[in-house]
């Protein structure tokens, strides 16, 4: 792991960014979720009745697909106001250092400057607050999403299981299974290692 | 190091400039701030850019109380006329800031509320300083779209923005125009690019050459006193602008 990541505080973009990657990441693996409960649908619907324990899994694998979906849009919400606070921080923090230049060109400038020094650093103070509560929601999401992904992986489960009934279609079937499987698997361990991330 | 002094003093009524500065770091445009003083009141015209500012702002505070600034005045948005607008205002939020209407929705980019501007109609406007009249005097397309000039007709002093800016070399670090001729060859190439149009700067020429002007003190260079003023005018008059793109 990044070893700056220790020492990088929890305004700063750069912490903000790498959060997001792996966020995009996972999002852009949800959507596949998706195309894989379609797929599970059709299938299932061409192997009619041998198949209506498969059905009944894939069209759970859509509320899941969905509900991954709304979970997701909330991620990006968070990182969307990380973002915003971590460059209104770094505005601050500029204004903080030309505030500090005036004094260390002249000592006697202190009573000029303490007044809009102490705004600057209330201002920064608050803002430091406000991120280090939308972390802690992060953190939260997260570990939403990988509850529901624990869910999604006993679906992957019935999945295979029913794919054993579907007769004919069952090689069919077991290779949907797979995919669904194979998914959710990997949002997984993207999201286990983006909460490691995070804990640090 | 920037440093405040006097152009002129008629009791309460005064004006300073921080000047140029020798020791800024050569990435950056050299600027002169003008502080117009009266009645306890005072007006910062032009308080240019905010890797300046702590250096304006000791320079200014070093000889009166910053607090007595209630009126900033830019001619118009460039960042090295405007951009040390947060840092201003983090020093005092109730600070206002004169500017074209034109321009009043992109300032705010640079820092300030609603209640922060005062929008200049084309036409002009006279803005009240402890009671002296200050009048914000057009010059359109010189070379922003939306620009204005300060003057005042006690003092008989004109703030011209970039009109009259002259890129000159460290050694001519001398607060007023001394050579004439030999101040100006650092301007033409200025005004031919950066002035945009010969319609506005013969409208620019004829309005200010009808008024009583003493001191012509641009945002950049030298400032141009008595006979300069009119020679500097007649030049520009003669110059042929929106011209100066290096083939
Ligand atoms: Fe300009
Ligand atoms: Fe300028």
């Amino acid at each position: 792991m990044d070893i700056m990541n220790d020492i990088e505080p929890i305004s700063s973009l750069h912490r903000v960014v790498k959060a997001n990657e792996d966020i995009k990441k996972v999002i852009r693996i949800s959507s596949g979720v998706n195309l894989v409960a379609l797929n599970a649908m059709l299938i299932a619907k061409r192997s009619g009745e041998r198949s209506r324990g498969f059905a009944v899994v894939s069209s759970e694998l859509r509320l899941f697909s969905r509900n991954l979906d709304a979970a997701m849009t909330g991620l990006g919400e968070l990182i969307f106001s990380l973002v915003r606070d971590a460059a209104a921080m770094q505005r601050q923090r500029q204004q903080h250092s030309h505030f500090m230049a005036v004094m260390s060109i002249n000592k006697s400038m202190r009573k000029w400057v303490e007044p809009p020094l102490a705004r600057v650093e209330a201002r920064m103070g608050s803002i430091e607050e406000e991120i280090s509560r939308d972390w802690h929601k992060l953190r939260l999401q997260l570990n939403r999403v990988l509850q529901l992904c624990e869910s999604g992986r006993s679906l992957s489960r019935s999945a295979k299981i029913e794919a054993v009934y579907g007769g004919d279609m069952s090689t069919t079937l077991k290779q949907v299974a797979n995919q669904i499987e194979e998914t959710v698997d990997e949002i997984f361990s993207t999201l286990k290692l983006l909460r490691m991330q995070l804990a640090e | 190091m920037k440093k405040l002094e006097f152009i002129y003093e008629d009791g309460a009524h005064k004006w300073a400039v921080v000047a140029r500065d020798p020791a800024k770091p050569s990435h950056l445009i050299d600027t002169n701030e003008y502080l117009v003083l009266n009645g306890g009141e005072a007006l910062l015209a032009d308080p240019g850019g905010m890797e300046i500012f702590s250096a304006v702002f000791s320079a200014i505070s070093a000889e009166i109380d910053p607090y007595t600034i209630r009126h900033l005045f830019a001619s118009h948005q460039d960042p090295d006329v405007i951009s040390s607008l947060a840092l201003w205002l983090d020093f005092n939020p109730d600070l206002k800031c004169h500017l074209s209407w034109l321009w009043g929705s992109f300032i705010p980019h640079f820092g300030g509320t609603a209640d922060t501007f005062v929008a200049i109609p084309d036409e002009g406007a006279t803005i009240s300083l402890g009671g002296l009249m200050l009048d914000a005097i057009p010059a359109h397309y010189l070379h922003s779209s939306g620009n204005f000039n300060l003057y005042d007709r006690k003092a008989r002093i004109l703030f011209s923005g970039d009109v009259g800016a002259a890129l000159l070399p460290p050694e001519e670090s001398g607060l007023y125009v001394e050579n004439f001729d030999r101040h100006i060859r650092h301007s033409r190439d200025f005004h031919r690019r950066w002035m945009g149009s010969n319609k506005a700067k013969l409208s620019w020429c004829e309005r200010v050459s009808r008024l009583d002007i003493d001191m012509l003190c641009p945002q950049h260079g030298a400032i141009y006193r008595g006979e300069d003023v009119k020679r500097f005018i007649n030049w520009f008059a003669d110059l042929d602008v929106g011209s100066g793109i290096r083939d």
